[in-house]
């Protein structure tokens, strides 16, 4: 038997957290640097597994398999793709950024009470969500995927209602409130979610059950059933099973209109969590749409696609426009965010190569773009003691390196040529374009709104006369530079460099567009666009 | 006399029981209306066991007797106790749990 | 008349012999009482308590008591596991004592089930150092005297003395040892004797709370009235059920149902009246979903719940519903299978109702223990979707989701007898708010068990939700299942909220303290969280253990 690098790789943060939170008391600072440790351990892990990944090679590599609950016809089983390769490492890379990030979030305010261990909870918790996430993009069977998808949301619950942002426009009973409807908020949107999920598992398992004699979850094994013939699904099960899936992903992802959760779990958690939110956890969800949607019921994507691609328009637009309108930091860049996810989805749906390459390397820029963009946002929300726009001005002034990397982070979020969300975007944007011409034009509607939203934030808040508050506020601190600066150099390879990434992604691309039995639609028009844009993929 | 008449006086017995139980107010007049739906469960026992020819109904009647008497036992130590808790044995007093 | 007869004076006179020839001979009753052996060690348990009480100085009694039932119900365990060892699970599948009583799969594993929650329980019958002590003496859940006048001189006195209820434990153990008849039992008789056998210690248990006693006796008027009414609507079942059949006995109903028995005249004529089947099926039905609480007959249950000392109504809450569900499964598989057309819809609709009632009644809940009590109410509706299946995956999911539900709920219970302040236990939702940052530990274990109710994966819970829902799909019955993943979706709401309360909102001045339990409570709790985790993680054992007794004898 071959090394187990996928349950290692998954197990190391879990005894991480484990450990971290076994940790006493008064030893805060001892627990954060074991979390630390474990999370960059996690990612040489990550490192070492992407390292082993051939590209060319076999379609899930690095392969294990266990008999786990045989009542269920469950198995333990661990494989990755080129995709599922990408976001490891992402989530590998940015979880000890956000750990530095909120090196003094959890410190407790008073020290009275010997058994409250805020700090030691908040950096277990986020080694706990870690490992699950790692499991759920490792995992190639239905089952294990569903039961970490879901119980990824408990640890979440507790970060976002735990440990909020102090930062409030209101008093601390008001922001406590806020707080805690937030989290539940987030955790019922989710919960409800997985349970529609949890009724279409069991509606897969009756058809393999009945069809193949023994239930599977496995998902080689349903492709290979599938492909030969000895697996059918009758068309209205397919559709009843993929909306099911469907909805729990696009609650997660988050679809318009499923999305009000987000800007009420962003803006009251702290912004180390917010980015765990946006950049880690919700990537699960379009990650899932890719790997099991499309794989596994190519008829039902085809069939729900042109409602989707519009739902996903939308939420483009409707994301940008309520951006625009925010007064609330944080809340800007969930709407952002919103509008970003529209983007994944809509270069998932147009089942193009491009579209979905674009999208897998979307959901890395946008992971490390608003990472890098909430995370200095973070910084400059904790000096002030406010989320609201209005209280800031001239920040330039007195903090040139805070407002700088703001800026990089904000062009970033606006696409920015040489910055690596553009790239991606444009992907997505050609893949569309090549069969969905519309709604490629609408789309990029979007960008206009994003370049919007981003300058006049930064104009408010940066630019103009020095406020009030903020005359003493302090520059990036080291440890404030260790987390961003890695950040924005990713930004700037990626933007210049993508290929190594894409080189990862494009076989597992293609080979879940032959699963859907789609290909690129052959250029009718010789646009120079595409033809430039193809250059770029290649 | 045709024993199906014993059965539909078998089943009055047991609606005026239930009925009792249902609406009257006094824990022990309940109690009581629940020992006339038992009594009336031995009559078609013994009634059925007539019709098959066999003893299991008459048995079965035996047994139930002697359920209702350690009924009695227990039933009656509830209520007595409920009452001299609260010197009054109605059920609408018990209202503690009432959301 | 023999012309003896005729010779002797007139005031009395000789039986006919030749009528005494006539009756066939009865036979010798022949009783296996090995394979009966678990249900008598505990009655003998049972009975030696009682001795125990009646005869043993009172400072003996309580530590006398405990070690009797813990060793009666450990023996009878054991018993249980010889048999089931011997093959009497699956192979050599039985029925003893003249066709009583049936030693099956089902049965064993279900009486296995529950000795255990019984031995859990005693564990927390026993404890003693959560309430303060009184003049000197350790006092547990239960009644100085359960006669005397709640704030009585008798009362006083009583406590004064040091006096505890020890009878609980004999109480106990009868109740223990009706509900291991009750899923085994092969005739209707049986199955009444057996639901009354354990009704009633379970009535007298519920009156003897320490604390809140006329909230206490109320409960216990109350379930006893209501549970004395559902038995008589039982028994006019089995009556009908009777007369419609010819005989109390499960394989003999079984056999008219299906038309496979010898008929006589007598039973012709009353096979014809499916009205006696209808009916007296529908009331035996009843009677079982009286005691599992669904709705529409779940009226008794929060109110019992709330008002039954603790420890009770964890031991009820779990032990009760273990054997009825037994009951129901064994009724439904194997008298009645041959209705099932008949009886597949109504339960449909029993289960369907009682997922979403007691689920969003729950929702306007602020006490917990009515909280629990509602949430058991939901749970006998998802037990009832894995019943509706009629297949044998249903009966072991059933036997898992059973053993899953009632270990979690145990432990539940367990963890709200700790949470007290002057007045007792502290049930009132709002008084847990902050516990999570006065006692991490105890709330994050009932956050575990609130959130394995709430079926959350990697608990108990979910595989137990996963399993009855599974079976059901498979049964072809998928809107039930949708309904189910509806009504989980609106339970969830409240176990969050009540994790809410006890994380994220602000301790009150005046909370209540968390007591320091004695092992005994702590391996109730404990076992609890383990049974959580390990049936959430690696439930492949269990899930087997339920798929090869899923079998009844008929």
């Amino acid at each position: 038997m071959s090394f187990p690098l996928l349950t290692v790789t998954a197990v190391v943060p879990a005894a991480g957290a484990v450990v971290t939170a076994a940790v006493p008391a008064a030893r805060r600072t001892a627990a954060k640097w074991t979390a630390l440790a474990f999370a960059l351990a996690t990612l040489v892990l990550a490192a070492v597994v992407t390292a082993r990944f051939s590209p060319g090679g076999a379609r899930y590599q690095l392969t294990e398999s266990h008999a786990w609950i045989t009542a269920f016809g469950v198995r333990y089983e661990l494989g990755v793709d080129g995709i599922a390769v990408v976001l490891v490492l992402l989530t590998a890379v940015l979880v000890p950024f956000v750990m530095l990030a909120g090196w003094h979030d959890a410190d407790p305010l008073e020290t009275s009470d010997r058994r409250w261990r805020p700090t030691q909870g908040f950096f277990a918790l986020i080694l706990l969500v870690e490992a699950m996430v790692v499991i759920a993009f490792e995992s190639t069977d239905v089952f294990l995927f569903y039961v970490f998808f879901e119980a990824m949301l408990i640890p979440m619950y507790f970060l976002i209602g735990g440990f909020g942002d102090q930062a409030g426009a209101h008093g601390e009973d008001e922001q406590a409130r806020q707080r805690s409807y937030a989290a539940v908020k987030f955790l019922l949107y989710n919960l409800v979610g997985g349970l529609v999920m949890l009724a279409a598992v069991i509606g897969l398992y009756a058809v393999t059950a009945h069809q193949l004699g023994a239930g599977t979850f496995s998902l080689p094994q349903i492709l290979h059933d599938r492909a030969n013939g000895t697996l059918t699904l009758s068309t209205t099960a397919e559709r009843w099973i993929f909306l099911g899936f469907f909805f729990a992903f696009a609650v997660k992802a988050p679809l318009w209109p499923l999305h009000t959760w987000l800007p009420n779990a962003m803006g009251e958690s702290t912004a180390p969590v917010a980015v765990l939110i946006t950049a880690v956890v919700d990537k699960v969800g379009t990650f899932a749409m890719l790997r099991y949607c499309l794989q596994l019921f190519p008829a039902a994507s085809k069939w729900a696609t042109p409602v989707i691609l519009v739902l996903a328009v939308i939420g483009i637009i409707y994301g940008a426009l309520l951006a625009v309108g925010q007064r609330d930091i944080k809340r800007l860049i969930a709407y952002a965010s919103i509008s970003h996810f529209g983007f994944i989805i809509l270069g998932i749906f147009a089942m193009t190569s491009q579209g979905q390459s674009g999208a897998t390397l979307y959901m890395v820029n946008h992971g490390v773009s608003t990472a890098a963009l909430l995370l200095v946002a973070g910084f400059l929300i904790s000096r002030r003691g406010s989320r609201r726009i209005a209280d800031f001005g001239g920040v330039q002034k007195v903090a040139p390196l805070l407002a700088g990397t703001f800026l990089v982070g904000g062009l970033a979020t606006l696409s920015l040529p040489g910055l690596g969300p553009f790239v991606s975007e444009f992907l997505v944007l050609v893949g569309t374009f090549t069969r969905y011409p519309a709604l490629g034009v609408i789309a990029t509607l979007g960008i206009v709104l994003a370049a919007l939203y981003v300058l006049v934030l930064y104009q408010r808040t940066m630019t103009g006369p020095v406020k009030a508050g903020i005359e003493g506020m302090k520059d990036l601190k080291v440890r404030e530079l260790v987390v961003v600066a890695p950040l924005i150099a990713l930004l700037l390879f990626l933007g210049v460099y993508p290929k190594p990434v894409t080189d990862v992604i494009n076989p597992a691309v293609k080979d879940t567009l032959s699963d859907v039995h789609r290909t690129d639609p052959p250029p009718k028009v010789t646009v120079p666009a595409v033809a430039a844009a193809k250059e770029n993929a290649k | 006399m045709n024993p199906a008449n014993y059965l539909y006086l078998s089943a009055l017995l047991f609606t005026i029981g239930a009925a009792g139980v249902l609406i009257r107010r006094n824990a022990i007049i309940v109690f009581m209306c629940v020992e006339l739906m038992l009594n009336a469960c031995n009559l078609a026992f013994v009634t059925f066991s007539r019709l098959h020819g066999n003893l299991d109904g008459q048995i079965i009647a035996f047994f139930t007797m002697v359920v209702a008497a350690a009924e009695v036992v227990v039933g009656l130590a509830i209520i007595v106790t409920f009452f001299r808790s609260r010197h009054s044995a109605s059920v609408d007093d018990a209202d503690l749990m009432k959301l | 008349m023999s012309a003896t007869a005729a010779a002797v004076h007139s005031l009395w006179t000789t039986r006919a012999l030749a009528d005494t020839a006539a009756t066939p001979a009865i036979p010798t009753p022949h009783i296996e009482y090995a394979q009966l052996s678990p249900v008598l060690i505990v009655f003998g348990a049972a009975v030696l308590g009682v001795l125990i009480e009646a005869f043993a100085p009172r400072a003996a009694r309580y530590a006398g008591q405990l070690a009797v039932s813990v060793v009666g119900l450990a023996a009878a365990f054991a018993a249980l596991v010889a048999l089931a060892a011997d093959g009497y699970a699956q192979g050599r599948s039985h029925v003893a004592a003249m066709g009583a009583v049936a030693v099956d799969g089902p049965a064993l594993f279900l009486q296995g089930t529950i000795v255990l929650i019984a031995l859990v329980a005693t564990f927390t019958f026993a404890e003693r150092r959560l309430d303060p002590v009184a003049h000197g003496n350790r006092v547990d859940s239960f009644a100085a005297q359960g006669s005397a006048v709640p704030g009585g001189e008798q009362e006083q006195k009583a406590v004064r003395a040091g006096f505890t209820t020890t009878e609980v434990f004999p109480l106990l153990l009868f109740a223990v040892a009706g509900m291991m008849i009750f899923p085994a039992a092969d005739d209707l008789l049986t199955l009444f004797v057996s639901l009354e056998v354990f009704s009633l210690p379970l009535y007298l248990l519920c009156a003897l709370a320490r604390r809140r006693r006329l909230m206490s006796q109320e409960a216990s008027v109350k379930y006893f009235l209501l549970g004395a009414f559902s038995s008589a609507i039982l028994l006019f079942g089995i009556a009908l059920l009777y007369g419609y059949a010819g005989t109390v006995s499960y394989g003999g109903i079984a056999d008219v149902v299906d038309g496979t028995a010898k008929l006589t005249p007598a039973l012709a004529n009353t096979t014809g009246n499916d009205a006696l089947l209808l009916i007296g099926g529908a009331m035996v039905v009843m009677g079982l979903l009286f005691k599992v609480a669904a709705v529409p007959f779940h009226m008794w249950t929060p109110d019992v719940y709330q008002g039954a000392p603790t420890p009770v109504t964890g031991f009820m809450a779990a032990a009760v519903k273990v054997a009825a569900f037994g009951a129901l499964l064994r009724l439904l598989y194997v008298v009645l299978p041959g209705m099932r057309w008949d009886w597949r819809p109504v339960m449909w609709g029993v289960a369907i109702v009682t997922m979403v009632v007691g689920a969003i009644i729950a929702v306007t809940q602020t006490d917990v223990k009515r909280l629990l009590a509602y949430s058991s109410i939901a749970h006998a509706g998802f037990l009832l979707t894995g019943v509706i299946a009629v297949s044998p995956s249903g009966v072991s999911s059933v036997l898992f989701y059973l053993v899953a539900y009632s270990f979690v709920t145990l432990g539940g219970f367990a963890v709200v007898t700790l949470v007290r302040d002057a007045g007792g236990e502290a049930t009132h939702l709002s008084k847990w708010a902050g516990l999570g940052r006065r006692s991490p530990l105890l709330a994050a274990v009932f956050a575990v068990f609130l959130l394995s109710f709430a079926g959350i994966p990697l608990t108990a819970g979910f595989s137990g939700k996963f399993a009855v829902f599974k079976a059901a799909a498979q049964g072809g019955a998928v809107p039930l299942v949708v309904v189910g993943v509806i009504s989980s979706a609106i339970a969830a709401f409240f176990y969050i909220r009540v994790i809410v309360m006890m994380f994220f909102q602000e301790p009150q001045p005046q909370g209540p303290t968390v007591a320091i339990p004695s092992p005994l409570t702590s391996t109730a709790i404990a076992l609890g969280v383990a049974v959580t985790l390990v049936l959430g993680v690696a439930p492949q054992y269990f899930l087997d253990l339920a798929g090869k007794a899923g079998v009844f004898v008929r």
